[in-house]
């Protein structure tokens, strides 16, 4: 059991570095992780949200930006987002 | 409305500042209060008086022009209890 | 409200600069723009804020489908309703 990795010890790994979020709703996040908290707070960087609607994909460029833990559901580490998978 | 940021070092001074004032509400479901705040909590709670609610109804109808048909129904209510988390928004020195 | 303000726990993450708790020092005073999970969005300067993201936002502007539709002189805005706080400047 000593491998063992606690799932916000990867995230951890990922500050400095590009991240993906997915939130519970029809958005997504894109930008450089500079740090996070027990909730899953998140603060990004260089950020592109990306609004899924029935018209497409659109996008919103942003600065330096705290997202709300309460909506994040899934993290993909190392992704530069939607457009990189 | 005078400077307040001065008085306000967190974000419930703001509305503590508002009591006994009148306040505008933003409610989830498309409904809004303007009354009087006498109390709040830290859930955002509140007692309100001389309230009027506005509800907006916003029907679908044929999607040919697309924008549905938006109706605003207002009530007066003498005294409320505003359970807090349906509340969105708290202006001060309301319209 | 059960949880703990996330404040009191940041920095449980590595030693860097960049936590929500370093945010949320960096950002008052600055020129913000506030989304709120239903879309909505807030632009004004960040008076204040805790770590529930509840805020308190002067000079508002309410914005829906990139229209303002409303303006506030103060605005508190319950913090369960915030998707994200974005600065609208360097921190």
């Amino acid at each position: 059991m000593a491998s063992q990795i606690l799932p916000l010890e990867l995230i951890d790994r990922c500050i400095g570095s590009r991240i993906w979020v997915i939130t519970k709703g029809e958005r997504e996040f894109a930008g450089k992780l500079l740090g996070f908290d027990d909730f899953v707070n998140m603060v990004l960087e260089d950020v592109t949200e990306y609004i899924n609607t029935e018209d497409g994909v659109k996008k919103v460029r942003l600065q330096q930006t705290l997202l709300n833990g309460n909506n994040i559901c899934m993290l993909v580490p190392g992704s530069s987002g939607p457009e990189d998978a | 409305m005078a400077d307040l940021s001065a008085q306000v070092q967190e974000p419930f001074d703001l509305v503590r500042l508002s009591l006994s004032e009148r306040v505008f509400v933003k409610l989830k479901g498309e409904r809004s209060l303007v009354g009087v705040l006498h109390a709040y909590d830290g859930h955002m709670n509140m007692i309100m008086s001389d309230v009027e609610e506005t509800i907006l109804l916003v029907e679908p109808e044929e999607e040919v022009n697309g924008a549905g048909t938006v109706q605003t129904v207002k009530r007066q209510l003498e005294m409320l209890f505003v359970r807090g988390d349906s509340v969105i928004l708290v202006s001060p020195g309301a319209r | 409200m059960s949880a703990s303000p996330p404040q009191d726990q940041a920095g449980a993450s590595a030693g860097t600069v960049g936590t929500p708790a370093d945010f949320l020092k960096g950002v008052i005073g600055k020129r913000v723009v506030v989304r709120l999970t239903s879309g909505v969005d807030y632009q004004g300067l960040l008076s204040c804020l805790d770590g529930y993201m509840n805020i308190a936002l002067e000079q508002t502007e309410e914005y829906v489908d990139g229209a303002v539709v409303n303006r506030y002189g103060d605005a508190f805005i319950r913090g369960n309703n915030v998707l994200y706080i974005s600065a609208m400047e360097s921190i």
